[in-house]
């Protein structure tokens, strides 16, 4: 197993009185692949929401790469490293290309430089021949391979995906899991939540299941029962 | 009363040039554009903030602002004449019966229309688009910006709905510019003026430009707006 790139411990998290998430601890390791399953409603975006500093929650603690992490003032630095993705992603008003630099131009890079990196993660993504297409007029499939485009190209160590298969038709989905499963062999951390059969039962994909806020490693693969 | 004589003379007015007519406009224009351009980017920003940042007294401070919205522009005029006169706080700085004191007028006219409007086009914004943003590493400022242009027809709608409110105002400019030809007699004061003299042709001539100038901002905002502001 490649080296430990997320530590949490002790996690918790409250609607009003009640305990969403109760998780003792969560490692996760460069280079693999995770799937978090479980009922809707679970806790599974509010815990990517929280690794991604989006939401706060009670952290004995929070180690990324081997450094402790205060998550009450969620670290810039720890933005560039991980992103989130959310089920619908949204895309900015703009064009496919300039969705796609935006993490970029927040980084300060040159014009130049970004041009090429966004051209090649247009190619990556197949959504080359889509710069032309306001963003807001982009099927699903096309919004999450842009979206997932936007996120690579800003080489994360760690990327969420929520749902990312959710309403998209078969050849969309197809695409998707494609390029999910280049993320993990360009050695990328990838953590998913999803109801996805495909998605959960690919090879390398280790699995947990959230329940009753607690997080439990799945040995065996799932069937589709088990996930419906 | 015949108003087909004053008309026609209007629309001759209009179009020979008429240079007193042509300097009501210039001053009408040259006014509410300043104010808007003084005002627009502290209340874009005021009403960003109100609508992302939660704190003591904010309901009760967008209810003050939502409740200005209505406020009289003749009770603004009076207040700024009353701080602007020789006798008042600011009497010193000889801004009474300025253009000057207009632009302050209209600015403060615009504030909360431009607050108001912005705060709403913020609270409708797509949450996702703060945090697309701030999850792809874009600082407090970037993330604003990103979201405000995202709601950008909202925003324009604000800025355009308070340049319509001050172009068309008479109270205040009346109260704090005193109607001085060549100086700071606008459109409305100029009309108001011209009706109780009896000079109904500059009247409907400035009436028309009026009506056109509102209208065409309108169609400005529908223009900039393109099928974005229909969806």
């Amino acid at each position: 197993m490649s080296g430990l790139l997320l530590q949490i411990e002790g996690l918790r998290k409250n609607y009003g009185a009640r305990r969403i998430l109760d998780i003792e601890r969560l490692a996760l390791h460069a280079g693999e692949s995770y799937v978090v399953t479980g009922d809707n409603g679970v806790g599974k975006t509010t815990l990517l929401r929280i690794i991604a500093g989006l939401e706060s929650a009670q952290i004995s603690r929070y180690q990324f790469e081997g450094r402790p992490i205060l998550l009450e003032n969620f670290p810039q630095r720890l933005r560039q490293e991980i992103i989130y993705v959310h089920q619908h992603p949204y895309l900015f008003k703009t064009t496919v290309a300039a969705n796609i630099g935006y993490g970029l131009k927040a980084r300060h890079l040159p014009k130049a430089e970004r041009e090429t990196l966004v051209k090649e993660a247009m190619e990556w993504a197949g959504v080359a021949h889509l710069n032309h297409v306001p963003p807001q007029e982009l099927s699903g499939g096309e919004k999450q391979r842009v979206a997932l485009a936007r996120t690579k190209v800003l080489k994360p160590k760690l990327y969420l995906l929520d749902e990312p298969t959710a309403n998209l038709d078969a050849e969309a989905r197809r695409q998707t899991i494609e390029l999910i499963q280049r993320l993990r062999l360009d050695n990328n951390c990838v953590l998913i939540a999803c109801h996805d059969y495909e998605l959960i039962n690919l090879p390398h994909m280790r699995r947990m299941t959230l329940t009753d806020g607690r997080l439990l490693p799945q040995v065996a693969a799932a069937s589709q029962e088990q996930i419906i | 009363m015949d108003l087909l004589q004053p008309t026609r003379e209007a629309f001759s007015l209009l179009f020979s040039g008429n240079p007193e007519l042509w300097r009501i406009i210039f001053i009408s224009l040259r006014v509410s554009l300043i104010a808007m351009l003084v005002v627009t980017p502290l209340a874009v920003a005021v009403g960003f903030f109100l609508a992302t940042v939660a704190f003591p007294g904010r309901r009760a401070l967008v209810i003050l602002i939502q409740g200005l919205l209505s406020s009289p522009t003749v009770v603004v005029g009076l207040l700024l004449y009353l701080l602007l006169s020789r006798q008042g706080p600011f009497g010193s700085w000889h801004l009474l019966f300025t253009q000057e004191a207009m632009i302050i007028g209209q600015a403060i006219i615009a504030f909360p229309v431009v607050v108001a409007f912005t705060l709403s086009a913020v609270q409708g914004a797509d949450p996702r688009a703060h945090e697309t943003a701030v999850s792809l590493g874009a600082g407090t400022t970037r993330a604003a910006l990103t979201t405000l242009l995202e709601v950008r027809f909202g925003v324009m709608a604000a800025v355009f709905n308070a340049f319509g409110r001050v172009f068309s105002e008479i109270g205040c400019s009346l109260m704090v510019g005193g109607n001085i030809l060549g100086l700071t007699r606008n459109i409305p004061t100029a009309i108001a003026l011209e009706t109780s003299k009896g000079e109904f042709a500059q009247g409907i001539a400035l009436g028309i430009v009026l009506m056109a100038v509102a209208l065409g901002v309108n169609y400005a905002l529908a223009f900039v707006q393109g099928e974005g502001g229909l969806k």
